[in-house]
């Protein structure tokens, strides 16, 4: 007889692994194997989670296939499973899986549209926050203003790619018939993804622009956020994109 | 406002027909875990719980699980209690969380005092910091453990016994387990101290195959069976009238559908309470 820690580990294992030594002595055989009882409940943990990927990452199934799909979803859960009960944060990591899984190495795009759809989950989920009012800014000295990082609104998320993933993206949708051929050597994008009065709204942003962004997003300072972006742009107009960030409520 | 009569589980694809037509329904229950963040979802339930009562029930608090509590989800389980102080508040008799990881699953507890113990202490620390009574549910079961001392419901009348949580009765999972392990669903209900009973559970099961023998799975996929309809009225003639919802969680229907059955269920939950009156 196991202790319960050690009865919840092998079960874990079970269910995962596909390795009942550490349960199945403990279950009653009456008729039904263990085994068979055991793959109810792996069934369910399967094709629940994977369900829930599905959600999240609907072009990406699409893409490949649901079969597929299913094959990848169920090589990830068992590799990674969820950390927490909250299922709309499940799938953090699908895309470095999928960049590393060899058999989407023929998709070498792939990763990056689920990384489009898991900003796009981001932004659908992220907490509500309060945008920082204009005056707060204005009353600050300048020498301070250079020093300081903003915090930008939790659901945006600033998405480089070598590949158009926002043409790829909205060539699956449902009801786009006949989808358009997506040229692959368009050229990278630079995308924001975020919520917007209750809706995620994703637009490609000038490069300048992006770096500036993208900076702040990883807590650099205005001054090096600066410097980011007059480095793909010395023609940056920095007072017209602070008064943007302000306007589009974008800093929290 | 205090549920009383049938209400429905919440599911995603009724929200706007619901917020657009008002419909009557007694009550509302929302899983948990699919508000613990920001955006949309959340707002349209902030507006309906202006309407309806609302009962929050978790399916991530894995009360079985001997490492404990996780404390960062049950101060997130705190948080949205204190936003939308629900009329009730429930929970599973199972585990989900193991190593750190979560499975997705109400899974099964071998029924011993260790078991009992680390249920006991889990529930006592989650009213502790919920400053709240608790629900807690049988699961639907396809496995015994070998080394289970205590029946279920024993288990369950001495957890509510030990640590003052209340039980919500789910009908479809007593007969789902008493059919795939085998007892009498009419005793078992009979058995269960019915002051501690807070709400009922209704849903569909599906009829599967496993090894040769059927087993019935609690799926929440289907219409209440007219077996369960019976032992329904059996779990009404024992408890008296009792909140009751409606589940339903994989191909969901119309919401017409779903009404439809929360009335069918209104309708005995009448007849009980002027049993009661008479």
């Amino acid at each position: 007889m196991s202790s319960l820690r050690e009865l919840q580990a092998g079960f874990r294992a079970a269910l995962l692994a596909g390795d009942e030594r550490g349960v199945a002595p403990d279950v009653v055989d009456d008729g039904v194997n263990a085994s068979a009882r055991l793959a109810v409940y792996r069934h369910h943990v399967l094709t629940s989670l994977s369900a829930a990927l599905e959600a999240t990452f609907p072009v990406v199934c699409r893409l490949v296939d649901r079969r597929f799909f299913g094959w990848l979803a169920d090589s990830y859960v068992r590799a990674h499973p969820p950390a927490g009960p909250c299922l709309f944060e499940y799938g953090a990591d699908l895309p470095e899986f999928i960049a590393a899984f060899p058999a989407c190495a023929p998709l070498p795009w792939l990763a990056d549209v689920a990384r489009l759809e898991w900003a796009m989950n981001v932004a659908l989920h992220a907490p509500d926050a309060v945008p920082l009012e204009p005056e707060a800014l204005r009353t600050l000295p300048p020498a301070t203003l250079a020093r300081l990082t903003l915090r930008l609104d939790p659901s945006v998320t600033l998405l480089a790619s070598r590949w158009p993933v926002d043409a790829i993206w909205d060539a699956n949708q449902a009801g786009v018939d006949p989808a358009p051929r997506v040229d692959l050597d368009a050229g990278g994008v630079w995308l924001e993804i975020r919520r917007r009065d209750g809706d995620v709204v994703r637009r490609a942003l000038p490069r300048a622009v992006f770096a500036f962004r993208a900076a702040l997003a990883e807590g650099r300072a205005l001054e090096e956020a600066v410097e980011s972006a007059l480095d793909a742009d010395p023609a940056f107009d920095l007072a017209g994109e602070i008064r943007a960030l302000l306007d589009e409520r974008l800093v929290c | 406002m205090h549920p009383a009569g049938c209400g429905i589980g919440l599911r995603a694809p009724h929200v706007a027909e619901i917020l657009a037509t008002r419909p009557g329904i007694a009550w509302l229950e929302v899983h948990a875990e699919n508000y613990m963040g920001g955006g949309p979802a959340v707002r349209s339930l902030e507006r309906l719980r202006a309407d309806y009562p609302l009962s929050v029930h978790g399916v991530g608090l894995s009360l079985g699980s001997a490492e404990g509590l996780d404390a960062a989800h049950l101060e997130r389980l705190a948080r949205l209690v204190e936003r939308l102080q629900p009329a009730l508040i429930s929970e599973h008799l199972s585990w989900s969380v193991t190593g750190g990881a979560y499975l997705n699953h109400l899974l099964p507890l071998p029924y011993t005092e260790e078991a009992l113990d680390v249920v006991c202490r889990n529930v006592t620390r989650a009213q502790e910091r919920l400053g709240r009574r608790l629900l807690v549910e049988n699961p639907s079961g396809y496995l015994r453990f070998r080394h289970s001392t205590i029946p279920e419901v024993e288990f369950l009348n001495a957890l509510a016994r030990r640590t003052g949580c209340g039980l919500l009765c789910d009908v479809n999972n007593v007969y789902v387990t008493c059919a795939n392990l085998g007892g009498d669903a009419a005793a078992w209900l009979d058995a269960l101290a019915p002051a501690t009973v807070g709400e009922l559970h209704l849903a569909g099961h599906a009829v599967n195959d496993a090894d040769g023998r059927t087993i019935l799975i609690d799926d929440h996929g289907s219409p209440v069976a007219d077996a369960v309809w019976r032992l329904f009225e059996h779990a009404l003639g024992r408890f008296g009238t009792t909140p009751t919802l409606i589940e339903w969680d994989t191909d969901v229907p119309q919401l017409a559908v779903l009404l439809a059955e929360a009335a069918k269920a209104g309708a005995r939950l009448d007849e009980a309470s002027d049993v009661v009156a008479a």
